[in-house]
């Protein structure tokens, strides 16, 4: 579904990726890890087309997207691609609900009362029902991630795109939003999420490890075989060390 | 010291744009302060220099025809108050009978007289403010016409009178004291005394001045009642140092006056964008603060710590504008100087602003201190108590059907939630509306021919006076005849003028001027009441009813012939003519009583005024004819002409503030609203769609300023003019809008630059990086 070809990303005069290419199919759930600072946010920032890419190319089902203008890359992003973000980000002047249907209002891919549906559905799913008419500051960090998911999912989109997106929850949290994406994921969504914990990397199909802009190893998981603890293994072997990561 | 300067210019580095906008405010504030100071101190200077030079008389007391020498003199020497007196001969000459340069002067309005140098007082000064010396065959020209009509020395100016032809060199320009002013209704052209009698004998009519001084502390009054009582000639007008003070002060001051209303509106601007400024970057250093606070630096260090870069610029901005505003106030100052040269306190000039922009800087650095003061103890108390800073704004709600137009909806629902943020830049924007509309009002209200009947007279096409003249009646009847045959002429009116006595408050008698006739075909603005329409209905001047104390309905007792009538106070009208104190009236006086009449007319649609204008002169030569468009343009051409360049500079500087302010803001928005931008782009919003709502926004609060700043204008502008006006006993008036520009063009200008404002000062929201918004 896509194809990453040799794409580079420079900021001023520091290289942060370096020839990178993979590809990632249609229902692939892809784990990014890697040492703080090695380039994993901007490898997935270049994917989605939200950093201009300083080579290579990223298609887009056929599509090269470092070719589009700014415009085109907006809708985009609006009707094919979700986002989550490591602080779930919210408008601050609308309630978690308005917040969750907005993009489906503008993308008006579906009728008013379809996206309202599907939002009450979403939120019904990730147990945040009841939220809805609440400010982004009356709910908890967990509650307030799992509806970043909705509306990332408002769209139905192509692909849903995470940076750590658990990096500031607790472990109840960080679980309960595992397993949605594990279950959406089951659905056939495709994922392409960024992290530095093993607990949520297990939950992938594919672990990418970067290191100075390149991806160091790649490794495949079993479905519901490798565990939490090979993994780490695996990133010992590649001088992960956790405490590093902070 | 060096550390300081050294945060202040990170500082200036870090907010550019809004160090140089707030920088920008302030000075166009000390400038526009300082100027209009200058523009005062040179004006007092140039006053109070020419007429010391020149000792203008107190009262002078006009005359045509001849009188009785004796009985003047005998008068004088009677008056133990009089410090001084001098009866000037004016030789009035036609205008037609005048060539400048080849040209006659038939068009210009204003009576002129050709006079010899005085003795003792009431001298015509020359360029250097000298007492002006002309030899034989020399003239010397009243400023106002140098101006007019480009005269200069060493040109020709021919007296023609059928055969008779003399020629002079303009050999001085003349400074005048009294009549000066293009408000002035005569102007004095001085002659050698051999040449003055000579040309008398072929041309002219006599006309005579009675002028005085009087003792310290003397009031005009009394020698007014005493002149008029003795029956002295008087076949004229009468003219106090007040009303030469009046015209003065409206021709030199009015500029002054509108240029410090700029100020004061700007100063208002820069210290609500000063406050707003502080508090949003203050907002970003709360940490820092709380850290100086933890590690035991005192509070006023602190509030030192963070006045010191506002300290620098007001200082700065005040040094800048001291220095801007001398040629910005002497641009303004030409024609005071050109009028009244430089004057005797050249000082004033230099002292005024420096008191101004001194208080200024003071006032704003204060200001500075107590917003930084009140914003410390909040953030400490909030540190302490743990408190975050981000207070909630609440929501809007997203339509329940669909999202149509979504940026519109957008703009408008943060706009309900964050308006607390916009309320100093719509001020800012009501100010800057205001500050277009006010001298534009004003300069159009004058240039419009109902100002006229603000000032006393009908409004009407022409006016014809009748005055002066030991043959009135003759006169009159001519202009009836010829009036009643002219089928140019849509209607006319003819006005009787004479002299009752009524009692003023302290209970002296004195002579009110009246005027009769029909007053309902060419109407007065009333201040209150009505024309009067009954046999005993009288109408006041306003200053003739603070004088005699009367209000509408009340009653008042006139004596015409000796003998006692009470007349009803109908209305009270304003009028700056005869010294802004007459009366209307139904009084039957007697021929002999009559000084004057005074025809008002209209023409015909289509008719050109000039042309007839022309044509009834030939008519009717011994007349003054006046086109009263252009006569309120010659007479205010000075204060128009300056009110043009104010206008036009004010037009330029609100749009510039304008821009500026957009960019501040939009730059202050983009920085608070940064992650949000960011999100918004992250979830699929262009940079067109950003920049459209906040250019939404932005123009929302713009048109509802521009609202609000155009009723400010009409009601807070008028109140304004009329204070300014009242200098002249013109104490109501109405703002004469143009609403093709006030209300069109204006806004339609405003809107159009905070557009392209906003498409340029928001492009930067295209390179916005989303991640490194969101990382923070
Ligand atoms: N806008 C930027 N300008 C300059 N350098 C940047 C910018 N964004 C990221 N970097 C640099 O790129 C490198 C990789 O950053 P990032 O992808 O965020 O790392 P990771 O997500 O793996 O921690 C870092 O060294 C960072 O300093
Ligand atoms: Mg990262």
């Amino acid at each position: 579904m896509i194809k990453i070809e040799g794409i580079s990303k420079s900021f001023k005069d520091t290289n942060v990726l370096n020839d990178i290419s993979f590809g990632i199919e249609k229902g692939d759930f892809t784990a990014v890890m890697g040492p703080s600072g090695s380039g994993k946010s901007t490898l997935l920032y270049s994917v989605s087309g939200m950093d201009k890419i300083s080579a290579g190319q990223v298609i887009f089902e056929g599509i090269n997207i470092s070719a589009l203008s700014e415009e085109e890359l907006a809708s985009f992003r609006l009707t094919k691609m979700g986002f989550v973000f490591q602080n779930a980000q919210m408008l601050k002047n609308l309630t978690i609900y308005d917040n969750i249907i907005l993009p489906g209002l503008v993308a008006k891919k579906e009728l008013p009362e379809k996206i309202r549906k599907l939002a009450s559905e979403l939120m019904r799913r990730m147990a945040i029902s009841g939220i809805e008419n609440r400010d982004i500051k009356e709910v908890s960090g967990g509650q307030l991630q799992r509806a970043s998911i909705c509306r990332a999912m408002i769209n139905n989109p192509e692909i849903l795109f995470l940076d750590e997106p658990t990096g500031a929850l607790n472990s109840e949290a960080t679980d309960q939003v595992l397993e949605i994406l594990e279950e959406l994921n089951n659905e056939g969504m495709t994922i392409m999420i960024v992290t530095h914990d093993p607990r949520v990397a297990a939950k992938a199909k594919r672990v990418l490890y970067i290191r100075d802009g390149q991806i160091a190893a790649s490794k495949e998981l079993r479905k519901g075989g490798d565990s939490v603890l090979e993994l780490d293994n695996w990133l010992k072997g590649l001088q992960f060390n956790n405490s590093q990561t902070s | 010291m060096k550390l300081l300067l050294n945060l202040v210019r990170k500082d200036f580095k870090r907010n550019r744009v809004i160090t140089t906008a707030l920088a920008v405010f302030l000075i166009l504030s000390a400038i526009f302060m300082a100027g209009g100071l200058r523009v005062t101190g040179i004006m007092l200077s140039s006053l109070n220099g020419l007429n010391k030079m020149a000792v203008p008389p107190e009262y002078v007391q006009m005359h045509k025809g001849d009188y009785d020498e004796q009985a003047v003199a005998d008068f004088v020497a009677q008056q133990d108050y009089l410090e001084d007196a001098l009866v000037v001969r004016m030789l009035d000459v036609n205008n037609a009978q005048i060539i400048c340069n080849g040209e006659s002067l038939e068009k210009c309005l204003m009576d002129k007289g050709l006079v010899t140098q005085n003795e003792n007082f009431d001298y015509l000064l020359d360029q250097n403010n000298q007492i002006a010396i002309v030899k034989d065959g020399e003239i010397g020209v009243p400023v106002y016409y140098a101006e007019d009509l480009n005269i200069n020395v060493g040109d020709t100016i021919v007296l023609q009178n059928g055969a008779y032809q003399k020629k002079f060199k303009v050999a001085t320009i003349i400074r005048d004291s009294t009549m000066n002013s293009s408000l002035s209704y005569s102007k004095r052209f001085l002659i050698s005394t051999n040449d003055l009698n000579e040309v008398a004998l072929h041309m002219g009519e006599w006309e005579y001045c009675f002028e005085f001084l009087l003792k310290e502390g003397v009031s005009t009054t009394v020698l007014e009642n005493a002149y008029l009582a003795a029956g002295l000639p008087s076949n004229g007008v009468a003219v106090t140092a007040a009303i030469f003070n009046m015209i003065n002060a409206f021709s030199y001051g009015l500029v002054a006056l509108v240029i410090l209303v700029i100020s004061l509106l700007l100063i208002t601007m820069s210290v609500l964008c000063l406050s707003y400024i502080i508090r949003a970057t203050l907002a970003e250093e709360n940490h820092a603060i709380g850290e100086m606070k933890a590690i035991g630096i005192p509070a006023k260090d602190i509030i030192k710590l963070y006045q010191i870069k506002y300290t620098i610029m007001v200082v700065g901005a005040g040094m800048i504008g001291y220095l801007a505003a001398i040629p910005f106030g002497d641009f303004f100052s030409a024609t005071v100087i050109r009028y009244c040269g430089d004057g005797s306190s050249q000082w004033m000039q230099w002292i005024t602003p420096l008191v101004g922009i001194v208080l200024l800087s003071l006032f704003v650095i204060y200001r500075c201190h107590r917003i930084i003061q009140k914003h410390l103890k909040r953030t400490v108390m909030e540190l302490i108590r743990g408190e975050e800073n981000t207070k909630q704004e609440g929501h809007y709600r997203l339509p329940a059907k669909a999202l149509k137009a979504y940026n519109l909806s957008m703009a408008l629902g943060e706009l309900k939630c964050k308006w607390k943020e916009n309320v100093v830049i719509f001020l800012i924007f009501v100010f800057s509306s205001f500050l277009i509309l006010l001298p534009m009002n004003m300069n159009n209200t004058i240039n419009n021919p109902v100002f006229l009947t603000y000032m006393g007279i009908g409004k009407s096409d022409v006016r014809i006076d009748i005055q002066y003249s030991n043959n009135l009646e003759q006169q009159k009847e001519e202009a009836i005849a010829y009036l009643e045959n002219d089928p140019d002429i849509e209607r006319y009116t003819v006005y009787q003028n004479g002299y009752v006595q009524s009692q003023n408050v302290e209970g002296e008698w004195e002579y009110v001027r009246v005027q009769n006739g029909d007053n309902g075909v060419f109407p007065l603005e009333y201040l209150e009441g009505k024309a009067p329409t009954e046999k005993n209905d009288l109408a006041l001047s306003y200053l003739n009813a603070v004088d005699l104390g009367k209000k509408v309905g009340d009653a008042i007792t006139i004596i015409y012939q000796g003998k006692e009538h009470v007349y009803n106070v109908c209305g009270i009208y304003q009028d700056i003519t005869y010294g802004g104190k007459t009366a209307k009236a139904a009084i039957d006086f007697d021929r002999k009583d009559i000084e004057g009449y005074m025809i008002y007319l209209d023409l015909r649609e289509g008719i050109d005024i000039d042309n007839h204008v022309t044509k009834m002169r030939t008519v009717l030569p011994n007349s003054k004819i006046t086109p009263c468009d252009a006569f309120v343009f010659q007479t205010l051409s000075s204060v128009i002409a300056n009110m043009n360049q104010v206008q036009g500079v004010a037009a330029v500087i609100s749009l510039m503030l304008t821009i500026l302010i957009t960019v501040m803001f939009l730059q202050l928005m983009m920085a608070r609203e940064h992650s949000a931008i960011a999100l918004k782009k992250a979830i699929g919003f262009s940079t067109r769609d950003i920049q459209i709502q906040l250019g939404i926004r932005l123009l929302v609060i713009q048109v509802l300023a521009i609202i609000a700043g155009t009723l400010l204008a009409n009601t807070l502008g008028e109140v304004i003019f009329a204070g300014m006006l009242a200098t002249v006993g013109v104490t109501k008036i109405k703002l004469l809008i143009a609403p093709l520009w006030a209300y069109l063009l204006c806004p339609a200008v405003q809107l159009g630059v905070v557009v392209m404002t906003v498409i340029i000062g928001t492009n930067t929201v295209g390179s916005y990086h989303i991640r490194d918004q969101i990382m923070e």
